[in-house]
């Protein structure tokens, strides 16, 4: 995705005028001023308006209560045992996270060949057939479905199924995911190179042979890639939805905020940046090794 | 999007990696099984009507008059909050995008102590998700708009910053080179050189954060905030699925707008 030289030569020659890229860069800047305007004046919320000298007091005492200023007791963060308890949360945390990737690969795996356009009905397909275009319609209708709702809402639907805990979450997560992953790997192989695929079909594979072996081979390295480059995102979100699945960080993290065990807080948070941390830097890794 | 050419695969160390990632994948998912608690059965007491219930109400949403005001109240809210979101994030994530590029420092060392900084700041801004953020400013502040806006605007900086900064340092050099033997400083290297060759990708990353803003701010109503997630979260409350499917349908129909209106300008701007 670099840009062209040629893109941005002599932006001074050619004359101004409305195109769509500068009319949506204009309307964008018209929401703006709009949406600023409303939050300014617009609503009549009950607390003190922003940039106040009271907001900005507010937050500075709210940062001295994440370090324990003026309680007594050792603060959790300094404390060995709720190290040890966070800690466990932690891990659950991480399986959490390491579900969600796991099933939202399997699915996306048994799917995304039949998303993918050049498979089903494009120069790959062994017939043409309003059936397998319908597949391709109906696979691609689910993968938008899935990801356009956000995982929380997902983990708000699913804790009225299953019983509280990591799998509520990690289905919530893998929904989601499912969307994405999908729908960014049937893309792949829509840019497959595809002499090789036509050039075992005309050796006489069948279509699934081609599938197996020319296409699934070519797109597997993207795929991982992406799947891993999801979990990276997935262990940001876990906390999020275990706010309201009952499993791993967020659920603690939502009691403490609520109890105002600030101290707790300011634990959790830790291990859920060197969560975060870990994972970035496992994840790099591994896509290293995938290349 | 190319596949590699075919002359990198089949080495055997190639092979040799992708079976350890084989085996390393399905080992971490086998562990992660062993973490869920299955011995309390998986699905509560009526889960499985609930489930009738929730995709029974799908095709029928709740669609009076007084509701469908509701909702577009509400999303012209998320709406709000999504765009007040992206200002904020631009504000971070421009100047600290310049600076994680390195492309205005005048020494070499400089250059390596900014890139490292502001890195630092703009991964953590992005580690965190934007509903904790949001938690925390909700606790710091109060319920006001602000929570929301600097919620969202603080890890979307982050990512944008990180962004920007590989835009303008992944720039054609030559252009570059030719400015700076014409005796050209970094700061109008930068101005007349890197800035309007990365442009064109920054404005067309910035309108695909802009599509993610409006699901991110759409869950923000969570905490307490306003908007279409607030509102779901009342009507699931209540029970009432029609009415959490007509907000759904309604944040479906908005994110499914602005991917339309954020694509065509991502298309036009493709080189």
């Amino acid at each position: 995705m670099s840009a062209t030289p040629t893109a941005a030569q002599t932006p001074e020659s050619r004359p101004l005028r409305l195109t769509f890229v500068s009319g949506s860069v204009l309307a964008m800047f018209v929401l703006i001023i709009c949406s600023w305007t409303y939050i300014a004046f617009g609503q009549s919320w009950p607390s003190h308006g922003f940039f106040s000298g009271e907001t900005a007091s507010r937050a500075w005492s709210f940062l001295g209560d994440l370090a324990g200023k003026g309680r007594e007791g050792t603060p959790a963060y300094l404390d060995g045992a709720a190290w040890a308890e966070a800690g466990r949360l932690a891990l659950a945390t991480l399986a959490m996270s390491v579900l969600a990737a796991g099933i939202a690969a399997v699915g996306a795996l048994l799917t995304f060949m039949f998303a993918a356009r050049n498979v089903m009905s494009g120069e790959l397909a062994p017939y043409r057939s309003p059936v397998w275009v319908a597949w391709l319609g109906i696979v691609r209708l689910f993968y938008a479905l899935s990801r356009s709702v956000p995982e929380l809402i997902w983990a708000m639907l699913l804790v009225f199924i299953f019983s509280p805990g990591i799998l509520p979450g990690a289905l919530a997560l893998a929904i989601h995911n499912f969307g994405i992953l999908g729908k960014l790997s049937a893309e792949v192989v829509e840019g497959l190179d595809t002499r090789p695929a036509r050039a075992l079909r005309t050796s006489g594979a069948g279509w699934f042979q081609v599938i197996a072996y020319a296409i699934l081979p070519a797109a597997l390295p993207r795929f991982i890639t992406y799947l891993f480059y999801r979990w990276e995102v997935i262990i940001r979100t876990t906390l999020v939805v275990g706010l309201v699945a009952a499993g791993g960080l967020g659920m603690e993290f939502r009691l403490a905020l609520s109890h105002f065990h600030y101290t707790t807080v300011t634990l959790l948070l830790i291990w859920y940046l060197l969560l975060v941390l870990g994972v970035d830097i496992v994840s790099a890794a591994m896509r290293r090794l995938a290349r | 999007m190319r596949s590699e050419p075919p002359a990198s695969r089949g080495r055997p160390r190639a092979i040799e990696s992708r079976r350890a990632i084989t085996l390393i994948l399905i080992g971490a998912f086998a562990l992660s099984l062993l973490g869920v608690d299955w011995s309390e059965g998986v699905f509560r007491p009526r889960g499985l009507i609930a489930i009738v219930e929730t995709l029974g109400a799908l095709f029928r949403p709740d669609l009076s008059p007084e509701l469908l005001r509701k909702a577009a109240a509400a999303a012209w809210q998320t709406l709000v909050y999504a765009v007040a979101g992206l200002t904020v994030a631009l504000l971070i994530g421009v100047p600290l995008g310049v600076i994680a590029s390195g492309s205005i420092a005048r020494s070499r060392l400089g250059a390596v102590t900014q890139i490292a900084a502001a890195r630092a700041v703009l991964a953590f801004f992005r580690a965190i998700h934007e509903l904790v953020w949001a938690l925390l400013f909700v606790a710091a502040i109060g319920l006001s708009p602000m929570a929301a806006v600097l919620a969202l605007g603080i890890p979307y900086g982050g990512i944008l910053g990180r962004i920007y900064s590989e835009l303008l340092q992944d720039v054609p050099q030559a252009p570059l080179d030719a400015l700076r033997r014409s005796g050209a400083s970094e700061w109008r290297v930068f101005l007349f050189g890197r800035l309007p060759m990365a442009l064109p990708d920054m404005v067309s990353y910035t309108f695909y954060r802009l599509e993610c803003g409006i699901r991110s701010a759409a869950v923000l109503g969570w905490v307490g905030l306003g908007g279409l997630g607030f509102q779901v979260q009342i009507a699931l409350e209540d029970l009432a699925y029609s009415r959490v499917w007509t907000f759904l349908w309604v944040l479906v129909g908005m994110v499914v707008l602005v991917d339309l209106w954020s694509s065509q300008v991502r298309r036009r701007l493709a080189p």
